[in-house]
């Protein structure tokens, strides 16, 4: 063999070994996560937490029926008992009971000021989609009962502009307007507060909006018509 | 001289392998070291898979044990409770409602867009789900639902990429179908009034359909009723 065969082989096998190492180690790199795995087990995460709560409520809501339940069989008095402490959880569900607890206090304002020129005026007039917004952002962080100027909130109840006012259960409410709602104080804070999102927003409008914890607040029942 | 070369080349090659192995080596190593998080969706999705058919069976459970309550709860002198109970769940939306109404269906956009043009602009926004039902409510409508989840007080509206999140993580997908019972023709005339809210939405692009029915069922909210802040006033 002579010597240039020798160098010549001896480079073949370094360039086969090198290749080989090249192509595995492609391989294994493509193979690592991307960048959206991590925003997707966010997401999940978030999902999973969520439905653990529900499956906590829904435990509690179990243990309440079959404790009524037990009632229920033991006596014509208990039974009685147990009837009406259904009923009345209904009827607060359904917003006929005036409720106390600890929760926020949103109150929202017009922008005093005159509004930037090359703005359009009556843009920044806090509209019924704005309290829709707070409302629906108070229910999501776990709001049990909320009230806006005295009108309570139930399933069936609309804020609507009839203008020059806006209307909740057919009843006229004119600013400032108060939000109450009754629930975990922090949580509705924090859901409200969050960087960039709804007061940052309602804010970023001009609207004057001040939110504010209370350890007690009366929620009133709705007055049927 | 011959034999000398031949060792050079000899620890040539060597040298590269090592090399080579070794920085093989750390990679695998560190590739194996961040496993956990390749898997972490995948395990989290079915943990969550697990979650949401045991929240379902506790579910039937509640609704199971609301139904024998109001079986023990049969003797006449809790009749007349019994009857109230009745009208609270009405009230409460824990009852099945049928009558006339309509159906609203939606989705998001099929415009093609403009190159540039902000695709957010033309899908479906929480907003937009709340202000159709918002015009519902405000035109009568006595009981709401959207792809069968009941709409009760407590309800939030959440537009997550595209799917709607109700009632504390249920999770919906297009199309959305609001079906609600009222009269009609109030309540089809209040979505397409000029100005009003399906105009609004059709500026961008975003589907509405509003169909009048003789015959609208809007399920029963089935979830657990639980306050932990809120008392009755005494």
């Amino acid at each position: 063999m002579s010597q240039r065969t020798t160098v010549y082989i001896s480079i073949m096998l370094v360039a086969a070994i090198l290749g080989i190492m090249l192509a595995v180690q492609f391989r294994v790199v493509n193979r690592s996560p991307g960048g959206i795995s991590a925003n997707r087990a966010e997401e999940l995460l978030t999902d999973l937490k969520q439905i653990n709560r529900e499956q906590e409520n829904l435990k509690k809501e179990i243990a309440d029926l079959n404790y009524k339940l037990n009632q229920v069989n033991k006596g014509k008095s208990e039974a009685i008992e147990a009837l009406r402490g259904e009923l009345n959880k209904v009827r607060m569900s359904a917003g006929l009971v005036t409720v106390t607890g600890p929760g926020v206090e949103v109150v929202l304002d017009n922008p005093k000021n005159e509004t930037e020129p090359g703005m359009p005026p009556g843009l920044f007039i806090i509209r019924d989609e704005d309290l829709l917004k707070v409302v629906n952002e108070l229910w999501g962080a776990g709001a049990e009962a909320i009230s806006i100027n005295g009108q309570r909130i139930i399933a069936t109840s609309e804020i609507r502009l009839a203008a020059p006012f806006i209307n909740i259960n057919t009843r006229r409410v004119v600013p400032p307007y108060q939000v109450l709602a009754v629930g975990n104080p922090d949580t509705l804070v924090s859901s409200l507060e969050l960087p960039g999102g709804l007061v940052e927003y309602l804010r970023s409008l001009g609207i004057d909006i001040t939110v504010e914890k209370h350890d007690d607040l009366t929620i009133p029942a709705y007055a049927e018509r | 001289m011959k034999t000398k070369s031949y060792y050079w080349v000899m620890l040539l090659v060597g040298l590269v392998m090592g090399i080579i192995l070794a920085v093989q080596f750390r990679v695998t190593r560190h590739i194996t070291q961040n496993t956990p998080a390749l898997d972490r969706p995948i395990a989290l999705a079915q943990q969550l898979d697990k979650a949401r058919e045991s929240r379902d069976r506790l579910q039937v459970r509640v609704d199971e044990l609301r139904a024998r309550l109001d079986e023990a709860a049969a003797g006449p002198e809790l009749a007349r409770m019994k009857e109230e109970l009745d009208r609270a769940r009405e009230k409460a939306g824990m009852t099945q409602v049928q009558g006339p109404g309509v159906e609203v269906t939606l989705n998001d956009s099929s415009k093609v867009l403009q190159p540039g043009a902000n695709p957010n602009l033309y899908v479906l926004h929480d907003e937009d789900v709340l202000r159709i039902l918002n015009e519902l409510k405000a035109a009568g409508a006595q009981a709401i639902s959207i792809n069968g989840q009941r709409l009760i007080s407590t309800t939030e509206v959440r537009c997550i990429g595209p799917t709607i999140l109700l009632n504390k993580n249920q999770r919906l997908s297009p199309p959305f179908v609001i079906s609600a019972v009222g009269h009609p023709d109030t309540l089809a005339n209040s979505l397409k009034m000029k100005g009003g809210v399906v105009d609004s939405l059709q500026f961008w692009g975003i589907q509405v359909d509003v169909k009048k029915v003789d015959e609208v069922t809007v399920p029963a909210y089935t979830g657990g009723l639980v306050f932990e802040y809120a008392r009755p006033e005494k």
